[in-house]
């Protein structure tokens, strides 16, 4: 036997279908024909440094279509493998391919293990997302990150959303607050519309799932904030431990097909599937807590005249919220604390929020079927006292052959999250915004006893998540590949709502019960045929059709004034009412995409998407996306040094589009009540011409390795144009219509560079350090009003040309330095407001190392900076100017008090002295720092493993968000807490949040 | 209910090749909102009835409140958020940039009962006397622009004299009287004299006025059970559940009010005294003692447009406006008289014009006049004093915290900054 490693030079046009068709070709002729002259092939993988089991390798025999992928152990087994001689070859995203020349005996098994060697840059990686069927890397002109789970994460990671942050140059990730299952905002390439969604679309196993937010609790009368203004993530309803990968495509170069809705990017989970072999069960269990680091000034910088603490014990670190925050308790022996009042006594008896999880999960398979099934649940308080999340994810993928050419890919998962909040944000009902404001806050008192009650408020949510995709992928002829897949996204979202009888702001009572229903159907269609053009140029044909139509259904009901205490429904009610909203939008569209290829070096990508939608307005039409890239490996010519290493340069442009709202396009009046009598009102002015707003992107770069495969770098700058945006165009008032209407009219423009550099330091036997960065550099600005108004769109947030979108303007303080009475400008008409910068942040660095240490022990951290924006701290704002004697405030107060108000700069007189206050004085820097996580991963003996029957375990220890910095303008709170309407907001704001906590996790893995 | 429904025309092609496999249907539905051509229907002629109504009633939510904090009809004790009183009004002015809400709504009332009625009209009329209902809400939705607003707008035209709000206002209430039941014509009748009155058209608001009987009241409908834009504004916010955003503390009613520190008080002006402060500190004053009205019991309360008193205070103003001082002070006695209050006295004519003033206030309280009368007495200099503490005192921390006293809402900022014809 040879063993050999190699990199693939030719023509390699199977796509994913082909390779599903490989593996399942192998099973079925394994199984099929198990003659006695049949031998088998088994062996193990492992990573040539490290040693480590390396699973889901390919593992094929070269021109049979017998094959199989390794498991977690590394191990391998092709059955029913006719005797002879064959070339196996194994193939793993990061690690470069290799080869072997084997022979196959009779009724005997022939051992073949692998040392794979790490690799930088992976031409020949297939990647689905963003091309017709799938593609390696060397094909594809735009930017794409890849995120292999088993390959780049060390620890179990609390959700989706803390998997991905700091993964991906230019990709922004933040959670709003500490709410128990809250979401994250996730940005790609920063904003790339004013008005309608920057969330990103989220594909699962190529289904599409809803990627807005679910649902927010709260009632449907009255201020919209009785809630605990944070919302669920859809992809939270995945198992990161289920992920095999993730792909990330992020601006219009790459998300044509996509076409009208994906100009903010796309990303795509592939969940893991079983191999052909006996069952492997991997179970997990992780126990851990979380507790939030100090978002307020020390205490020692408070004026001479507060006290260390609140009269419940509260300090300025924590905004004097900390006698209710888990993990944060104010000492028992505190003079300060009350009889009941939870109290940390010592011994762990407040380490934080008790977070606990299991899970296991099964695969394995046979000729014609493969499964991975798993089951998790988890229990995790959230910091907050009313906060608790349990959560049960049920996954079942399986795998199909009926026939040679024909493979079915059946993936479910269902997830039940059972979510407790307590009352949060811009609330006067809510705890976070009466404990922040003191003494003057609703109730006129800061004691344990006043503010407790608040948590009488019930908050809950049921979120019951389905789901389901088949992918057909039929073959009929080698070069000819067909795929089917039909998709449904399913979520119900049950919301309780309940200020029950006594309730310390509602006396007589007030409870919402909603129900939320989400559904996504989505059905694909596409075909890939090869042929030879002459000239030698490889040409691959695709085409095919998306129809999406998603689907929301709300129905409330609502009731106040109820006779007496008890567990009420809502028609126990004194008053009660009912509300429902309905709506359903139609995406469908068609599509083609032709590769050209010469000498697997010179690659031509063009196609379009044409689309309809019914949100389009009457005289719209259909939109056209068009799309042409190429990719170039020039370190496959001849005049490139091998030493220089691998290189592939890349050009890509392309248009995608975002749809406006379901009826913007008509003129519509509301139907609504006035004493029990139906009513109309002009509601929507309509706009017969509205489509979607069109964002074209060019963008260049190159992927490179170098140093002998040590180090790799990814460059990509780009330039993104959004024409015909969609911008609230403000109606004439006396026009009857007081909204505004969406209008095509502006346009904006992205630009910006991103760096990934990856480099494999030391790799000595068991020593291994592996270091990662990257840096994205991103600006915006609005290059058209399209002869509107500028207008602002909330939290300081305004659309004004020329400048970032959004900027942040505010009236301001002229000397701010000063030790004078501030100058203040912006107040008057006409007089000049200050811009403070973008919204978004403009500098995205992540930096990271990953140590292999003798024994198998891995020490991996990761860390995010983000710089650049400003933001509204709303909490300072509503509290200064109720005279709330605020934290971010004591060091003014201090120099107050002792120094006289003549030492007060101009500028600590305008934020801190009421007399001059205005909202517009909380505009701060939102640049920060964190170390997202650090886990220590260390395999335990074989001997110990064995005792229980394993083959292997290993140990993990895991912080996450456990160090920050901000900037010391922003003096309290986190920069990523948003506001009441949850993570999807144009605008990022504060309002009265908990910053997201950190987390501390101990789990071991259990492999049988 | 109708449900909007519908399908772009361009898409028809690819949609056709979605309906494949979406089920054949591919139109946006939304059954919540109704387009314009149902509103044609006779079937929906009530309902836009109810609409105009509907409208006029938020825009008076708005004004009333915010007026009678400008005229310390109210003192903020708390929120100036969603149902709180901003701090440039608790300061007395009327910023452009603050008061969209209250021009947008304003306007949208007076459009919509325009809209509205010329559909009805169109169509034809189901029912005359619900259409008499719609001409006397258009009435009052221009009474309302007429009495609080600096300069009219219409439908995106250029800045106008606000007179021509009288002029539509008068016109409507014709209309209103002669197509609309007798509660509706009486009400037009006197919701006309008032208008007349504002213009200083005398003879014309006393021959309505004295059509009026004493016993009549007309009001502005407001509900408890529909949400907050429905509820009456001025109790929701007086409240405790959460807002306790005004007080009677540090205003004139706090001198002769009805409350439990002044048993004897008068009881067309009611509060209650409790040992709370309001939800907030005040820049002015610090934390206030929360005394809320009792005017209103609860936030479904009417808000009386027009009533029997109003006339009689107009036939004493139009008295004063002749010279006839002893007359006039006879009518306002009279009305304090069935209120049950000890008499008002004057010796001349400036005196009585200071207790026609004191007892508008009085009688209209918390009605969404005050800052009307206010405007056109100083417009028409009228002798006669107001309270101190209903006046400017030209500190935030003096008297009635009021540094300037704003007497009409400017056009705001969202007109000016879309209406071409305002350059």
């Amino acid at each position: 036997m040879t063993i050999r490693s190699f990199e693939t030079r030719r023509a390699f046009r199977i796509g994913a279908a082909g390779v599903g068709a490989v593996l399942v070709a192998a099973t079925l002729a394994t199984a099929g024909s198990a003659a006695a002259q049949d031998g088998a092939v088994t062996g193990r993988v492992t990573d040539a440094a490290s040693q480590r089991p390396v699973g889901s390798v390919q593992v094929v025999l070269v021109g049979t279509s017998l094959g199989t992928l390794s498991r977690d152990n590394g191990r391998f087994v092709i059955l029913n493998v006719p005797a002879g001689e064959y070339t196996m070859r194994v193939s793993r995203i990061g690690y470069g391919a290799m080869e072997a020349e084997i022979t196959v005996v009779p009724d005997r098994s022939t051992e073949q293990d692998f040392a794979l060697a790490a690799q930088a840059l992976g031409l020949d990686e297939l990647v689905v997302t963003g091309t017709a069927g799938a593609a390696r890397r060397r094909e594809i002109g735009n930017a794409i990150s890849q995120l292999d789970v088993e390959r780049d994460v060390v620890g179990p990671p609390v959700n989706v959303d803390a998997l991905l942050q700091a993964r991906v140059p230019g990709m922004s990730i933040t959670q709003s607050s500490a709410s128990s299952g809250g979401g994250a905002m996730i940005r790609l390439r920063g904003n790339v519309s004013m008005t309608q969604s920057n969330q990103p679309l989220i594909y699962i196993d190529g289904v599409r799932v809803r990627g807005e937010g679910f649902g927010k609790n709260v009632p449907p009368v009255g201020y919209s904030g009785r809630s605990n203004n944070d919302i669920s993530s859809p992809l939270n309803s995945v198992n990161p431990q289920d992920i095999e990968r993730v792909e990330v495509i992020k601006g219009a170069a790459a998300t044509t097909l996509y076409g009208t809705e994906a100009s903010a990017g796309v990303i795509q989970i592939f969940t893991k599937r079983g191999s052909v072999g006996e069952a492997t069960w991997t179970g997990q269990i992780e126990q851990g807590f979380a507790r939030n680091l100090t978002f307020g000034p020390d205490p020692s910088l408070r004026p001479p005249s507060e006290n260390a603490t609140s009269l419940s014990g509260g300090r300025s670190d924590f905004l004097f919220i900390n006698p209710w925050l888990r993990g944060r308790k104010p000492n028992c022996d505190d003079a300060v604390v009350v009889e009941g009042q939870p109290c940390d006594s010592g011994l762990f008896s407040d380490i934080g929020a008790y977070q606990q999880k299991y899970a296991m999960s099964v695969g394995g398979g046979a000729r014609d079927v493969r499964y991975f099934v798993s089951g998790s649940f988890e229990n995790d308080d959230g910091v907050l006292p009313n906060d608790n999340e349990k959560k049960v994810i049920l996954r079942g993928n399986f795998s199909f052959t009926p026939l040679d050419n024909l493979q079915i890919q059946w993936n479910t998962s269902y997830t039940n999250d059972q979510l407790s909040h307590t009352a949060a944000g811009n609330n006067a009902h809510g705890m976070t915004l009466n404990t922040f404001r003191r003494d003057r806050n609703y109730l006129n008192d800061e004691s344990f006893n006043a503010i407790n009650p608040f948590l009488d408020q019930e908050l809950t949510t049921q979120i019951d998540h389905l789901i389901t995709g088949v992918t057909a992928t039929f073959t009929p002829f080698g070069s000819f590949t067909n795929q089917l897949s039909v998709g449904y996204d399913l979520a119900q979202q049950d919301n309780r709502n309940l200020r029950p009888f006594g309730f310390i702001r509602a006396p007589t009572g007030i409870l919402s019960t909603s129900r939320f229903e989400f559904n996504t159907l989505t059905v694909d269609y596409v075909g890939s045929y090869d042929f030879e053009l002459p000239q030698a140029i490889g040409s691959r044909f695709s085409f095919g059709g998306q129809s999406v139509t998603e689907r929301r259904e709300l129905t409330t009901a609502y009731g106040e004034n109820f006779p007496g205490p008890g567990d009420p429904d809502v028609d126990n009610a004194g008053n009660t009412l009912g509300f429902e909203d309905r709506t359903r939008v139609v995406t469908a569209g068609l599509f083609a995409q032709n590769v050209f290829d010469r000498a697997n070096k010179y690659f031509l990508t063009v196609g379009f998407r044409v689309d309809g939608n019914s949100a389009f307005g009457s005289d719209f039409g259909v939109k056209w996306y068009p799309q042409v890239s190429g990719a170039y490996i020039i370190s496959d010519e001849d005049f490139w040094p091998q030493s220089w290493g691998t290189t592939k340069l890349r050009l890509a442009w392309g248009r995608a589009g975002r749809a406006p709202g379901a009826f913007d396009a008509v003129r519509t009046f509301s139907a609504v009540g006035w004493g029990g009598e139906p009513a109309f009102l002009p509601s929507n002015v309509g706009n017969a011409d509205i489509g979607p707003e069109t964002t074209s992107e060019l963008e260049t770069g190159f992927e490179g390795s170098f140093l002998d495969d040590r180090i790799a770098v990814d460059f990509t700058a780009f330039h993104q144009k959004t024409s015909d945006a969609l911008f609230s165009v403000l109606q004439v008032p006396s026009k009857g219509f007081i909204g505004s209407q969406l209008a095509n009219v502006g346009e904006l423009v992205n630009r910006g560079i991103e760096v990934g550099i990856e480099g494999s330091v030391v790799r000595k036997d068991t020593w291994t350090l592996d270091l990662f960065g990257s840096l994205a550099l991103h600006g915006s600005e609005v290059t058209s009003l399209g002869g509107v108004t500028e207008f602002s769109i909330g939290g300081f947030g305004w659309v004004i040309e020329g400048e970032p979108a959004p900027v942040v303007r505010s009236n301001c303080v002229t000397n701010p330095d000063a030790l004078a009475d501030p100058v203040i400008t912006g107040d008057d008409p006409g007089e000049e407001k200050c811009i403070h910068g973008p919204n978004q942040a403009t500098t995205i660095a992540s930096f990271g190392a990953t140590f292999g240490l003798p024994y198998g022990v891995t020490l991996s951290a990761r860390s995010e900076y983000q710089g650049g924006a400003f933001m509204y701290n709303g909490p300072q704002a509503a509290a200064t100017r109720r005279s709330v004697r605020w934290a971010g405030c004591f060091e003014a107060y201090n120099t107050w008090e002792t120094l006289g108000y003549e030492a007060l700069t101009a500028e600590e007189r305008a934020r801190c002295d009421v007399k001059w206050y205005q909202s517009d004085f909380a505009i701060q820097p939102a640049d920060f720092f964190k170390i997202r996580e650090v886990s220590m991963q260390a395999p335990l003996p074989d001997a110990w493993a064995n005792m229980f029957g394993a083959s292997r375990a290993n140990l993990t220890l895991s912080g996450r968000n456990f160090f920050r910095w901000v900037d010391p303008l922003m003096r309290t709170l986190d920069p990523e807490v948003g506001g009441n309407v949850g993570y999807n907001t144009q605008v990022r704001s504060m309002t009265e949040h908990v910053p997201p906590p950190a987390y501390y996790t101990l789990s071991m893995q259990v492999v049988f | 209910m109708g449900t909007a429904r519908r399908t772009g025309r361009g898409g028809a092609t690819v949609l056709a090749v979605a309906a494949l496999s979406a089920a054949c249907d591919v139109s946006v539905i939304n059954p919540g909102r109704v387009q314009e051509d149902f509103l044609l229907r006779a079937e929906a002629q009530a309902a836009i009835v109810q609409g105009i109504g509907r409208a006029a009633s938020e825009a008076h939510n708005w004004v009333g409140y915010t007026g009678a904090a400008i005229t310390r009809e109210i003192h903020p004790s708390g929120s100036t958020g969603t149902f709180g009183i901003q701090v440039e009004w608790q300061n007395g002015e009327l910023d452009y940039e603050t008061i969209n809400t209250h021009w947008n709504l304003s306007q949208r009332a007076r459009w919509w009962s325009d809209d509205g009625i010329s559909k009805i009209e169109e169509a034809g009329a189901e029912d005359p006397e619900m259409l008499g209902k719609a001409y006397l809400w258009a009435g009052y939705a221009y009474r309302l622009l007429a009495e609080n607003f600096c300069d009219a707008v219409i439908d995106g035209g250029p800045r106008q004299p606000r007179s021509i709000y009288y002029d539509r206002a008068i016109a409507r209430f014709d209309q209103a009287q002669a197509h609309g039941s007798s509660e509706v014509a009486m009400a037009a009748t006197a919701a006309r004299a008032s208008t007349r009155a504002f213009q200083g058209d005398w003879n014309g608001a006393v021959a309505d006025a004295t059509l009026v009987p004493d016993d009549f009241v007309f009001h502005m409908p407001y509900h408890s059970t529909e949400g907050t834009t429905t509820h009456n504004r001025i109790q929701f916010a007086s409240q405790a559940e959460p807002y306790k955003a005004h007080t009677q503390k540090f205003t004139k009613y706090e001198e002769y009010g009805l409350s439990e520190n002044n048993p004897d008080g008068d009881p067309r002006v009611p509060f209650r005294i409790t040992d709370e402060t309001g939800d907030a500190a005040v820049q002015c004053c610090g934390q206030v003692p929360w005394w809320p009205q009792t005017k209103y019991p609860d936030p479904g309360a009417d808000i009386p447009l027009s009533k029997g008193a109003e006339m009689r205070l107009i036939e004493a103003e139009a008295m004063l406006v002749a010279g006839n001082w002893q007359d006039a002070l006879a009518k306002i006695n009279a009305l304090r008289a069935a209120a049950g209050v000890e008499p008002a006295t004057a010796s001349n004519t400036v005196e009585a014009w200071t207790e026609l003033k004191r007892e508008r206030g009085i009688v209209l309280w918390l009605e969404g006049r005050r800052l009307g009368d206010f405007f056109r007495w100083n417009r028409d200099n009228r002798p006669g004093d107001r309270h101190p503490l209903e006046m400017a005192s030209g500190s935030q921390y003096e008297g009635s915290h009021l540094v300037q006293q704003d007497l009409c809402f400017p056009i705001s900022r969202s007109e000016i900054e879309t209406n071409d014809n305002l350059g």
